[in-house]
């Protein structure tokens, strides 16, 4: 079964939400897994991947643009929460980094994108060894990337890798569907009948 | 044209009130459908009609445009009666449809009589545009198959107080249930403005309800049985009964009612920039008002805010006539004077009526504008991060400064509470202070929002980047971003509180409805509402330029 790319959206959206995270990073959150499946990375596998881990409680102390290998830095980071303040700070601070133990890494990749068009670059990521790199437009990988990365930086570079194929469907398999739809009905009210009556506004008036 | 007209505030236009009075004008979605229809000689034949003696089956109906074809894939069922409900969460329907996108094989049809009838609970694919569903209505339906039967045309006093034989509950498009996104059709001609695919399906859905009361007529009578009379069926339109789910729709796409609502208000200042009006273009204005006043008449609803709604607007249209008795409309910038009169003397009602009714001579003008409508970039949209902290709290001043010193704990304030119920997803509404449904709230709030974001600014350096806020408060993401995206859409926010006691969310749902192009509105609640579409309008075997956009105006002796 595929999956249209606004499902795929709507879903990741409320998933992040229901994990206990803001809405306004739901929102771009949504806008990014849809990016990814678009360009044939399954990113409900990557999100079901960083919302078991139970991240939405961290923060970051500082820009990921300020991040040294020296500093104190979360045990792990959520590349949501990295990637929004990575595309908020590019203006500021640039379009380079360098992180430690971060989640689900190819989740940065959006967010990634999103600086490359901007600033009219080609940003290369690499997590252990394996590389993606993208100018907002295009998307090259060398191979998968890792569920998490000990060692994750942003350069500016060439492309490295093969180009992603575009596609306009999500093809992700049906139990990380349901786990990100698990998810998701924490953001729904449970049923009751006076939230029947009385929340939809029909009453008993639905018919004529 | 020989000044310019400066648009219309935002202060004045977005107020929910104002919104909630809005009428169909030459830019809604129907009549941009059948336009373009006309224009390009859309052809439409019936290729399927098998429907046994209970009313079960199937039927496919074609659209054949220039470059492309589309197909309604209708299901009637045999429905128990008490199952007959509109609400979200009802699981059975008289009748369900997708618009195919080409010509289903059989083995399509097979496919989709396993997932349509269900409607949520089953899967479309990347060839289907929408899914809908339709129920008859009680009070017309059986009337007018007896009547048939009998080989006699329905009591025109029983379908005017109707106006449909059936009417959809729900028309989902763009992605929902495994359809094809609207990104996949968005830059196709005949899709470009909003909701083109479903306005169609709307359009095909009515021709086979036609279809099928005169098949049932057929079964009941026999030889005797006849047909709908054309002028008859004419009348009537298609239902849609429908509830809190575009009030969500509106607060969650600002970028899109900002482009509907420009593309009316610029329209509306070009035709005030006219300076002088021919005969024919006042002669027309006229007819149409007299044929909309007929309409006006006939409208109908036991709610007590749209009986004061409906009077105040018969007041204002008879208001209209006497000022046109004392104004030919022979002056400079007639219809200028029209608009800024109707301002001083008119209810909202009668105030946007006009704002429509004047577009209409000028569709040469006016029409184009439907190109600014669609919204296919806030998609892309990227906070701005490096804007600093004194422009962002400009931007919620100039959108929400009459929120900021609300007191937003008070409980007329916040009295309700947006939320989805996991009974099907549907959107409702609640009281805050009387249900237990804070945990579930959605991000409906703008204003209220926007004012805490702005009391958490509120000790922050003016030229610090707006990024370093965000990373500290996450909370107001949602308010940084839509207040960044109103610099350029000055009609993206709704300047009313959305959760105070006194909302009516019909208000919103008026809004969306009238830029489809609906009329007769007729809300069952302050937030459940029916309308008709395409009332009026030729059938696609009727359609021709002549005929395919004033058809809204019902013919009227004058």
């Amino acid at each position: 079964m595929s999956y249209s790319l606004n499902e795929v959206q709507a879903m990741a959206k409320g998933a992040v939400r229901g994990a206990g995270y803001d809405w306004g990073l739901a929102e771009s959150t949504g806008r990014a897994i849809r990016w990814l499946c678009r360009y044939g990375v399954d990113g409900v596998r990557a999100l079901v991947t960083l919302l078991e881990q139970n991240l939405s409680g961290c923060s970051l102390p500082f820009a990921p643009q300020d991040f040294k290998d020296d500093q104190k830095t979360p045990a792990q980071i959520c590349p949501l929460q990295a990637g929004t303040a990575f595309s908020d700070f590019s203006a500021q601070k640039g379009p380079e980094l360098t992180m430690k133990n971060v989640c689900a890494p190819v989740l940065m990749l959006p967010f990634i994108a999103r600086v490359a068009h901007q600033q009219g670059v080609c940003l290369v990521a690499s997590c252990d060894g394996i590389r993606a790199s993208t100018n907002g437009a295009s998307l090259w990988l060398t191979q998968h990337l890792p569920d998490t990365a000990q060692r994750f930086c942003v350069c500016v570079g060439d492309p490295v890798g093969h180009p992603s194929a575009t596609c306009h469907r999500s093809f992700a398999r049906a139990e990380d569907w349901e786990h990100l739809n698990d998810f998701s009905l924490r953001t729904c009210a449970p049923a009751s009948e006076e939230s029947r009556l009385r929340g939809a506004g029909a009453g008993v008036l639905d018919d004529d | 044209m020989t000044s310019q007209i400066a648009l219309r505030d935002p202060a004045t236009v977005m107020r929910l009130a104002r919104l909630g009075s809005l009428h169909q004008c030459r830019l809604s979605f129907m009549r941009q459908l059948t336009r373009r229809m006309a224009r390009e000689k859309w052809r439409f034949s019936r290729r399927a009609f098998d429907i046994d003696d209970q009313g079960v089956g199937y039927a496919v109906y074609r659209a054949q445009g220039p470059e492309r074809v589309y197909s309604l894939v209708a299901f009637a069922h045999d429905l128990p009666p008490e199952q007959r409900s509109d609400r979200v969460i009802a699981e059975a329907w008289d009748a369900t449809f997708t618009l195919f996108d080409g010509v289903p094989t059989d083995q399509d049809i097979e496919r989709l009589s396993h997932n349509v009838p269900v409607q949520e609970a089953g899967r479309i694919s990347e060839t289907e545009l929408s899914l809908s569903r339709a129920n008859r209505s009680c009070r017309l339906w059986r009337h007018a198959v007896d009547q048939l039967a009998q080989g006699k045309q329905p009591d025109p006093d029983q379908i005017a107080s109707v106006g449909y034989l059936m009417r959809t509950t729900a028309v989902y498009g763009s992605g929902k249930f495994g359809a094809a996104d609207r990104a996949l059709i968005a830059d196709r001609t005949e899709a470009q403005a909003p909701f083109q695919i479903e306005m169609l399906s709307v359009y095909l859905t009515r021709a086979f309800v036609r279809d099928l009361a005169e098949h049932m007529a057929k079964v009941q009578g026999g030889e005797q049985a006849v047909k709908l009379a054309p002028e008859t069926a004419r009348t009537l339109g298609i239902g849609n009964s429908t509830g809190l789910g575009m009030a969500p729709f509106i607060l969650n796409h600002p970028i899109l009612l900002n482009n509907w609502i420009m593309a009316r208000e610029k329209a509306i200042a070009t035709v005030r920039a006219v300076e002088t009006a021919t005969d024919a273009q006042i002669t027309l204005f006229q007819n149409l008002l007299h044929r909309s006043q007929q309409a006006v008449a006939t409208w109908e609803s036991a709610h007590p805010v749209q009986i004061k709604k409906i009077e105040s607007l018969k007041n204002d249209l008879e208001c209209l006539r006497t000022y046109l008795n004392r104004n030919t409309l022979k002056t400079a910038y007639p219809w200028h004077q029209l608009i800024d009169w109707s301002a001083q003397a008119l209810s909202e009602e009668g105030q946007e009526f006009i704002a429509s009714l004047v577009m209409e001579p000028y569709g040469d003008v006016v029409d184009d504008f439907s190109r600014l409508m669609s919204d296919d970039c806030s998609m892309d949209f990227a906070i701005d991060g490096a804007m600093p902290i004194a422009r962002v709290r400009e931007l919620i001043e100039a959108n929400f400064g009459w929120a900021i010193d609300l007191d937003w704990q008070t409980q007329e304030n916040c009295a309700r509470v947006w939320y989805v119920s996991e009974e099907k997803r549907e959107p409702r509404l609640g009281e805050r202070f009387e249900e237990d449904l804070g945990d579930y709230e959605q991000p409906l709030a703008p204003a209220r929002d926007a004012a805490a974001a702005y009391q958490a600014l509120r000790d922050r350096d003016d030229s610090r980047p707006v990024a370093e806020f965000l990373l500290e408060k996450p909370e107001h993401r949602h308010t940084i971003r839509r207040v960044q995206m109103s610099q350029s859409a000055p009609y993206s926010e709704i300047l009313d509180n959305t959760i105070s006691d006194q909302i009516l969310p019909i208000d919103l749902l008026r809004a969306k409805l009238s830029f489809f192009g609906a009329t007769h509105f007729d809300p069952r609640s302050d937030r459940w509402v029916r309308i008709c579409m395409y009332a009026g309008a030729p059938y696609p075997d009727e359609l021709t330029e002549g005929n395919a956009d004033l058809w809204v105006y019902p013919e009227v002796p004058l």
